[in-house]
């Protein structure tokens, strides 16, 4: 007869020496581990939770200007600088490590601030409807009342600028748009579209394709120029004007703009007939929109005064962001780390949130790290649970916004059971239902 | 900007497959030979399902790719059996004559080490007859005698947590999530002590308990007693969850299935009930015995899919929890009632008169004529009548008697899982372990309405629907016309849910004396003259102009159908068709 019994050496399973870790053991048959679904869902539902628990995104407000903000600007290749403008003429330089103002120019311009943007050396260009572009340095800043380093005079009031990537070249938006050189007191060359009479509200360079840039227009269009050629390139019509536009960092052919019907498109230059993704959540005009440095999302703030984070090509579902003393948000801003988001807003502050609401900032030890993204993961994987969705979906919103997009949904059903009802009856074929994305590029000119 | 585009266009999308590499001699094989059907890798993606229902491009995609991945996980789970270091025990008879039930245990001693003989001790003890518990580790044992002594202790090593005299009738006795806690069943109510033998609580919604279960993932603990409620509390929050009256009177068997923590009951009439807290009547109803159920066990080996009962009718059943008709195998215990328990690997040890058998797995689910007992494993007999409960230790090969002169505990060979998983149950774990695992276990406390008979059902998919939102002829949707349920007008949705009155409305009007229905020219030859007739006529117009694609679908094929029927039934009356004639619209019927 052979008989063996079972035993478990302690040897094996108890530490060899005080202070040794003490050894584990895995038996991955599922008999083993009843309910490790149900279990899972569980810690899906609490990590969801947790993710919400933790969303508190707002940091800090910099103060400083007397009047609503206007735009704002980040500078290239720092994490810390940001210019800000408003609407009394006001130009404030800040340091958003230190929360101080690196330059603090009260009377910039007469009249609203209408653009910023810094050059390569660190210099800060600013224009405004005074038809003035100033030159700053931040070296001579600590006194009083800073002076301009140079004045260029324009014929018509600025709307936009935007300096060069590389080159020392700027261009801004009034009428037309004019490209200058920083040396130069006049204009090098002027761009328009042959048949435009439109305002030019924006203007920015491409990223990578340095001398590729973009503006739009009061004429609800969007044009591209090349300052090689001197001329613009394609114009493209659309059903309502843009009110903001970026270029993606990353992806060189993808432009960003903020539209007034409430959404904001990404537009594939190659492709201008249709946009690559409609971007849906704002219950008023979009009003400033802004890339992410990863290319991986973007930041918009809204005539309905929330601050939204979106992910690149997900058209709805973005993270909403707003307080009780957020006015309209004119401007939005990522910072060059992807962590933080500034807006700029009508109660003439300029607010600091997180990128991500539930991040935790400040040294995230190893163990943590994993158990963060453990509970990431385990909220993509659980994310069709209805429960787990729920709670990873739903925001507390202010109410005139939760009213306004309630009224929102119940025109927009209207308009689509009118269409539907309209399409019923008409001759079979003819009233063929058109695309969105079909729907928003009137023409597009050469 | 010609420039951006060129090179925008020249990037060409990322490689999404990885890169396979190639062996030149083993592709150049290829296309001459073929491997044999039955050595090829089956393919997972041929094996997982398709999701054809699901119109949403990305989503069928994803499910898909989750489902592969679920499929090779579970194929390379076979690799894991790398960390299974410790082997099962055994007996094996070697020769034609050797039988294992006639190893006693003195035979086994002599093979066993030095650890493993622990196990065999015998507990000498007043105030019996005894019940007993292990913790889900297997480490520590409850005992409670029916006289009132009670006590916990660390049976490796001999240490003693606590021990009680409560000087009152004691009907069983339970840990809770580990050794901490346990609860013992009183004559009036249930008692929670601490380790030390502290009282903690005294639940007094839980009158005259017979017998207690814990539920570890979901923190309850189950009670029934003599007025016959099942009662569920939840340790963690520490409120009355349900009761559940099962309207059976006293009970004193009781069970739960470890993988969907359902309650298993065993009657006075001989009905087995199986109890979730989310239903107020059973969820299965069976008539088990001709008498009284005296114990009832579910086994864990199998993931809960047998259950054995035993009734005072002195016989043992074996039940398939799937298939409710008809017990699997069936055999008579000597000695009236007997206690049953399932071991970890699938053992069953049946406890009756003055002795206890134990037989092993296949074997006992088995199906069978008759009432032949299944080959025995082993055996061993007890004097100390009544044997009031048996249970496993788990992950030893220990079976431990409860009798009316105390405890005795046996080896039994190969019952117990050899490798244990430090994240479920340890035997060996420290305390710091220990507080760790109760602290993740309270935040993965599963709630207590998602217990359902089967566990499967948490993070599965929805079945297909069977409504269809589209109003075709035939019923079969129609290509991209599916309109959502949501927008549907409400008599449609009511049709589509089932609710809609489909009977059809029968007119007065419309039928002749002789209760054939009349068709349409006749009603309207029939009809009443004057009734708001030319506002019918327009309203009827009206609806005419409606031009629904899939109506006018309908109608053709009707016409087409109709035109057929005719045809068949001239044929079939033979010769020529008779030429209408105006006189026609006089003839009768």
């Amino acid at each position: 007869m052979k008989i063996r019994v079972l035993q478990h050496d302690p040897a094996v399973h108890l530490p060899q020496r005080p202070g040794d870790p003490t050894p584990t053991s895995r038996n991955l048959d599922p008999l083993m581990h009843p309910f490790a679904r149900a279990r899972e869902r569980t810690r899906a539902l609490n990590a969801a939770k947790m993710d919400r628990m933790f969303a508190k995104p707002f940091i800090a407000s910099l103060e400083g200007h007397v009047d609503a903000v206007e735009v704002m600007a980040k500078q290239p290749g720092s994490l810390t600088t940001v210019a800000s403008g408003s609407w009394d003429g006001g130009v404030i330089v800040h340091h958003l490590g230190r929360r101080t103002q690196l330059l603090h120019a009260p009377q910039a311009h007469k009249g609203k601030i209408s653009g910023v943007c810094f050059s390569r050396e660190g210099r800060l260009f600013s224009c405004g409807v005074d038809r003035n572009i100033k030159l700053w340095s931040l070296e001579s800043s600590h006194t009083e009342n800073p002076q301009p380093v140079t004045v260029f005079n324009g014929k018509s009031a600025f709307n936009s600028i935007d300096h060069h990537n590389s080159d020392p070249l700027f261009a801004s938006a009034s009428n037309l748009v004019q490209i200058w050189d920083e040396t130069k007191s006049l204009p090098i060359s002027n761009l328009t579209f042959p048949t435009s009479t439109e305002t030019i509200t924006s203007v920015r360079f491409n990223l990578s394709e340095t001398s590729v840039l973009a503006s739009i227009g009061s004429d609800r269009t969007f044009t591209l120029y090349d300052i090689r050629t001197g001329k613009a390139e394609r114009r493209v019509v659309m059903q309502m004007s843009s009110n903001a536009l970026s270029w993606s960092p990353t992806a060189p052919t993808s432009l960003l703009l903020a539209s007034e019907d409430h959404n904001l498109y990404t537009f594939d230059i190659r492709h201008l007939a249709a946009p690559t993704q409609i971007y849906k959540g704002h219950v008023a005009a979009v009003m400033s929109c802004d890339w992410a440095p990863t290319g991986l999302g973007f930041v918009s703030g809204g005539w309905d005064r929330t601050v939204r984070v979106w992910e690149e090509g997900r058209g709805q579902g973005a993270e909403v962001y707003h307080t009780k003393r957020m006015q309209r948000v004119s401007s939005a801003l990522f910072t060059a780390d992807a962590r933080f988001v500034l807006s700029g807003s009508d109660d003439g502050n300029v607010r600091v949130w997180k990128a991500k609401a539930s991040e935790r900032l400040g040294v995230v030890t190893a163990r943590e790290r994993a158990a963060i993204e453990y509970r990431e993961s385990l909220k993509g994987r659980w994310r069709a649970d209805g429960e787990v969705g729920k709670v990873v979906r739903s925001r507390h919103i202010p109410k005139p916004v939760y009213q306004a997009s309630k009224l929102k949904r119940t025109m927009l059903e209207a308009q689509r059971v009118k269409e539907e009802r309209r399409r019923k009856h008409t001759r079979a074929g003819e009233g063929k239902p058109k695309a969105e994305k079909k729907k928003l590029v009137v023409v597009e000119q050469t | 900007m010609d420039a951006l585009i060129a090179k925008a266009d020249a990037q060409g999308p990322r490689q999404k497959k990885r890169k396979i590499f190639h062996d030149n001699t083993s592709d150049s094989v290829k296309q001459r030979t073929q491997v044999p059907k039955s050595l090829q890798d089956k393919d997972l993606a041929l094996s997982v399902p398709a999701h054809k229902h699901i119109a949403n491009k990305k989503l069928r995609t994803e499910l898909v790719r989750n489902a592969t991945q679920a499929a090779r996980a579970k194929t390379l789970l076979e690799d894991a059996e790398l960390l299974l270091t410790e082997d099962a025990g055994l007996m094996q008879a070697e020769g034609a004559l050797e039988r294992t039930w006639r190893v006693s245990q003195s035979e086994i001693l002599e093979g066993a080490g030095q650890d493993s003989a622990r196990g065999r001790r015998e507990w000498k003890l007043d105030g019996g007859p005894y019940r007993s518990r292990y913790t889900r580790n297997g480490r520590h044992l409850a005992i409670v005698g029916s006289m009132g002594h009670a006590a916990t202790f660390d049976w490796l090593t001999g240490t003693l947590h606590a021990e009680l005299q409560l000087q009152e009738t004691c009907r069983d006795i339970t840990f809770l999530h580990d050794h901490s806690h346990f609860a013992v069943a009183q004559k009036k109510y249930v008692f929670i002590y601490d380790r030390d033998g502290v009282e903690l609580h005294c639940l007094k919604a839980h009158i005259e308990p017979t017998r207690l279960e814990f539920l570890p993932y979901h923190w309850l603990l189950a009670s029934i007693g003599n007025a016959g409620y099942l009662k569920y509390q939840d340790t963690s929050t520490g409120q009355l969850l349900v009761e559940h009256r099962t309207k059976f009177g006293a009970c004193s068997a009781m069970a739960q299935n470890l993988h969907n923590a359902v309650i298993h009951l065993g009657h006075q009439n001989g009905c087995v009930t199986l109890w979730t807290p989310n239903l107020p009547h059973p969820a299965v109803q069976l008539l088990a015995h001709l008498g009284p159920v005296a114990s009832v066990s579910v086994d864990p080996s199998s993931g809960g899919r047998y259950m054995a009962t035993a009734g005072r009718d002195s016989t043992v059943k074996v039940w398939d929890c799937r298939n409710w008709k008809g017990a699997v195998r069936e055999w008579s215990a000597r000695g009236g009632a007997a206690e049953v328990e399932w071991s970890q690997r699938g053992a069953l040890a049946v406890a009756s008169g003055g002795t206890v058998n134990v037989y092993t797995s296949p074997t006992i689910q088995q199906p069978m004529d008759g009432r032949t007992q299944p080959p025995l494993y082993i055996t061993h007999p007890i004097p100390q009548r009544p044997l009031t409960s048996v249970r496993f230790a788990p992950f030893q090969d220990v079976l431990t008697i409860g009798h009316a002169a105390g405890l005795s505990s046996v080896l039994v060979p190969g019952v117990g899982e050899p490798n244990f998983d430090s994240a479920e149950a340890d035997p060996f774990e420290n305390r710091k372990a220990r507080r760790e695992k109760e602290v993740k276990a309270l935040l993965d406390k599963i709630q207590p309405d998602m217990i359902t008979l089967d566990p499967e059902l948490i993070g599965a998919m929805a079945p297909e629907s069977k409504l269809s939102t589209t109003t075709t002829f035939d019923g079969k949707p129609a290509k991209g016309s599916e309109t959502p349920f949501a927008r549907l007008p409400r008599i449609e949705r009511l049709r589509v849910q089932g609710k809609a009155d489909e009977s059809e409305v029968v007119d007065p009007d419309d039928t002749a004396p002789d209760g054939r229905k009349l068709t349409t020219e006749e009603k309207e030859r029939k009809k009443m003259r004057g009734k708001g007739k030319s506002l019918k006529r327009y309203l009827r117009k009206q609806r005419k102009n409606v031009i629904d694609p899939t109506a006018v679908a309908i109608r053709a094929k009707l016409e087409k159908q109709r035109e057929q029927r005719k045809a068949l039934a001239q044929e079939k009356a033979g010769g020529e068709p008779r030429k209408p004639s105006a006189l026609d619209r006089f003839a009768r019927g």
